[in-house]
């Protein structure tokens, strides 16, 4: 029993990081049909900036926490005016937007690299201590994370149903001409779309360098669990994807304990192949009517 | 004169340049560097036909490369086998992985297939790098399966050792310049068959190719399968002309640096591949001595051509000669 | 006479295609003008190009005093062209009432909101009925409704209605003309395009025939009625 309640906790935990680095994503392909391959390295420049803020600049937390999410917000701005911008409405923008955010990542990951070092660094934006409730051992670091995703997600879901600015995003999402027919500027919904999933990606680099560590590359296998997550829950939808990235989190808890830490990249894609197979378009996803 | 003419024209005059090259050049280095660009060539020409022909955004290329390379290397490392042998060996375990793979994710819309490749090429990478189970413990260290994050080495060559002596990187050149050939004559061949003219009628009217009985997933699956036949024959001779495989060719950057050279030298065409494979290799000598900065500018690099060259350097070649051989004064005219 | 829409030797289309060229025409103010003419021959595009969505080639196109051609989308409906595009274009996953909203979605139009949703509702009735339906689960008349009924959230100076009877039942089809007529004697300035012409000829005040991208003949609708061999010349009726 208390085994269970172990796995369950760090299942939900793990969840709980998915959920904020996978919403990210998949508010930004909703909108624009966007896969954004540099998600990877915005995180690690989130968790890089929070480092820099509280131990090169000695500030509080929270302003770690908000000049990581601010810079992020703004390098996700910097991807829509440079990159994703220009090429919108392009033959062939799903494509060569993949491999354009690819190059920006590995750039940001080479600027990373130079200007902090390859050793591995502590987060310092991390709670130390535990909870032991009935047998079973809890970091409070585990149980923060869950509550700010909580939070994040409330936060969002807020934003999307119930603001002006959250409709305008999902009515572009849901058909680009009628929103701008309805007067919406798509050019700064999108803007804003990748900024908010920047300052996701920030929050989400943050959870996962304070349960590691901080590396250049560490955004790299979160950035795919994130969209292994995505495809399962159907590209594009957000509150599936939330459901989509708590299973993944229980299903690799269990994995990990039962069948060894090792092969839980590899049974998460073996589940993925499976979900395909079954629903192409993922558990959540709709088909889309090819227009011919 | 036809265009597949051109092209086999064109060909023929790249094979006999780069036959008489090693003799040119005295320098080991320019020529081992130009067997390189001959194995990245090869792989960018048939990830050309499955990415700019077939329409497929695969991404697991330089897996199924891997895997050309991964068991030309274990065969001659555990059994001993000819490189002769195991190469083709490689290739033909690299086709029916590919046909594996194809059968799973053809079906998917197309930014699923991106996603499911790269996901099945990371697995393969951290399979190997996080297997410490000792397979067979040789002398130098424990051995795991697949050769762990060391990867193998001393699995025999090629035979030019015995036989040029110092001079055998010559041999594995023109072994490369015949790979590649061979690659460029298929791609042509595909790219004016009747096969390349079904890829072209599915891309630009599904709705009537499909009238016409054009199977979209059949004829995806054949250039699915036919290409990584020569992606894992260069993954094998890759294998041979280092000496060793490791990890490293299923790493992230290796494809970043792959798919660049098919992007920034032009989708679909039957030499866009060819001269970004060239331009890239040349671009990244010339930034080995900018040290980190040779990263960042080679992201840079591919960003700023996706994003000013929608069709890369053919295409703007093209643009370029078309504005050229039309008179002053009839540019704005279409 | 303010805000007459008046297009002049408008060219428009799509790529290297050319669909609409010297084309000139007046749609004025307080009246409902048809647009008629056989399909394909740039009855959409020339809305399309009036709203922005496509952007003019040459010529131009003013509201009143000023000139809108070369304006974005989100520009003209700034400036109260209101398109109601052919096959609706709702928010498919979203509910009527959030669909009307987003009509409303300018902050001019925003500030009186609650007024016009009560007249939008007046004249619509079952769109209150089905306010927390979600869009995609609505029969086809219905979503024609809500797309009448988002564009006249907008609360704008122009309302351009692209085939409102597309693909619907006989009786809805007078349902919706119906409206269209209220709408019409309430004083609205409305740009009708139809692919009826005997159904425009009924409800237009002016009515513009298209062919091949330019204009071929104009009229008001009863001029239109009486003459027969226009509409076999153009449209083969």
């Amino acid at each position: 029993m208390d085994v269970f309640f172990q796995i369950l906790a760090s299942g939900l935990t793990l969840g709980a990081v998915y959920a904020i680095s996978t919403v990210g994503l998949a508010l930004v392909f909703g909108a624009m049909n966007m896969l954004n391959m540099s998600h990877g390295a915005l995180m690690a420049l989130g968790g890089y900036m929070a480092w820099f803020t509280m131990t090169g600049l000695g500030l509080p937390p929270v302003a770690g926490m908000l000049v990581a999410v601010l810079v992020c917000a703004g390098v996700g701005v910097m991807i829509y005016l440079l990159i994703a911008g220009p090429m919108l409405h392009s033959e062939g923008f799903e494509t060569r937007v993949f491999i354009a955010t690819i190059g920006f990542g590995a750039m940001l990951e080479s600027v990373i690299l130079m200007a902090f070092g390859p050793q591995p660094k502590p987060q310092p934006l991390a709670v130390q201590g535990g909870l032991s409730v009935a047998e079973v051992h809890l970091p409070v670091q585990n149980l923060l994370i869950l509550v700010l995703a909580m939070m994040l997600m409330a936060a969002l879901a807020l934003l999307l149903q119930k603001s002006r600015i959250g409709r305008a995003i999902r009515a572009t999402a849901q058909n680009r001409d009628a929103a701008r027919l309805m007067g919406v500027r798509v050019g700064m919904v999108y803007a804003l779309v990748l900024a908010i999933s920047g300052g996701l990606a920030a929050v989400s680099g943050i959870t996962v360098s304070s349960l590691s560590s901080l590396l250049p590359n560490m955004g790299g296998d979160p950035m795919l669990k994130a969209f292994i997550i995505c495809v399962v829950a159907g590209l594009g939808r957000v509150p599936g994807s939330v459901i989509a990235a708590l299973f993944i989190g229980l299903f690799e808890a269990v994995v990990q304990y039962t069948v060894g830490v090792r092969f839980s990249f590899a049974s998460l894609l073996l589940l993925v192949i499976v979900v395909l197979i079954w629903k192409p378009q993922g558990v959540f996803g709709r088909h889309q009517g090819v227009r011919l | 004169m036809t265009a597949m003419r051109r092209d086999l024209l064109l060909c023929g005059l790249f094979a006999c340049a780069a036959l008489v090259w090693p003799m040119i050049s005295d320098m080991r280095y320019s020529v081992t560097q130009t067997t390189f660009f001959f194995i990245w060539a090869t792989v960018v020409v048939q990830w050309n036909l499955v990415f700019g022909i077939g329409g497929i955004f695969s991404l697991a290329q330089v897996a199924i490369f891997a895997i050309g390379a991964y068991v030309t290397a274990m065969l001659g490392y555990y059994l001993g086998t000819s490189m002769l042998l195991a190469m083709p060996a490689g290739a033909v375990a690299a086709v029916a992985a590919s046909l594996i793979l194809g059968i799973a994710c053809l079906r998917l819309y197309g930014p699923y297939v991106a996603l499911l490749t790269i996901c099945v090429s990371q697995v393969l990478y951290v399979l190997i790098v996080n297997d410490t189970d000792c397979f067979t413990n040789p002398p130098s260290g424990c051995m795991p399966l697949m050769g762990g994050v060391r990867g193998f080495s001393r699995f025999g060559d090629l035979g030019f050792r015995d036989w040029l002596g110092a001079g055998f990187y010559i041999g594995n050149y023109y072994v490369g310049l015949l790979l590649l050939t061979a690659a460029i004559l298929f791609s042509i061949v595909i790219i004016h068959s009747p096969m390349g003219l079904a890829f072209r009628a599915l891309r630009d009217n599904p709705v009537y190719a499909a009238a016409r009985g054009v199977d979209r997933f059949r004829y995806q699956l054949w250039i699915f399968g036919l290409s990584a036949f020569f992606t894992g024959l260069s993954g094998a001779f890759y294998a041979v002309n280092t000496g060793v495989v490791g990890p490293v060719v299923f790493s992230f950057q290796h494809l970043l640096f792959l798919l660049s050279m098919i992007v920034i030298g032009g989708v679909g065409t039957v030499w866009g591949p060819v001269i970004g494979a060239a331009v890239l290799m040349l671009a990244d000598e010339a930034m080995r001595e900018l040290g980190d900065f040779r990263d960042i500018g080679m992201g840079l690099l591919l960003v700023a051509c996706v994003v000013l060259m929608p069709r890369g350097l053919t295409g703007l070649f093209q643009d370029i000669s078309r504005r050229l051989a039309k008179p002053a004064g009839t540019e704005g005219a279409r | 006479m303010s805000d007459d829409l008046v297009i002049s030797d408008l060219a428009a289309g799509y790529g290297h295609q050319s669909v609409l060229h010297d084309l000139t025409l007046r749609a004025e103010a307080g009246r409902l003008t048809a647009i008629i003419g056989p399909n394909g021959h740039g009855k959409t595009t020339l809305l399309r190009a009036i709203s922005g969505l496509i952007a003019a080639r040459t010529g131009e196109i003013r509201l009143g005093a000023e000139r809108i051609s070369g304006l974005p989308a989100e520009a003209v409906v700034a400036r109260g062209i209101v398109h109601v595009p052919q096959g609706d274009l709702l928010f498919p996953d979203m509910t009527v009432l959030e669909n009307l909203r987003m009509g409303a979605f300018l902050p001019a139009a925003a500030r009186q909101e609650r007024t016009v949703l009560e007249e939008v509702y007046t004249l619509l009735p079952k769109l209150r009925d089905r306010e927390n339906q979600i869009a995609r689960t609505l029969s086809g008349g219905e979503r024609r409704m809500v797309g009448i009924g988002r564009g006249l959230m907008a609360s704008g100076r122009v309302l351009m209605l692209d085939e409102p009877s597309l693909g619907l039942a006989p009786i809805v089809i007078e349902q919706i003309y119906e409206v269209i007529a209220g709408l019409r004697r309430a004083g609205r300035s409305i740009l009708l395009v139809e692919e009826n012409a005997m159904r425009a000829a009924a409800i237009a005040d002016q009515v513009h025939l298209l062919d091949h991208g330019t204009l071929a003949w104009s009229g008001t609708g009863a001029e239109l009625s009486g003459r027969p061999e226009l509409l076999e010349t153009y449209l083969g009726v």
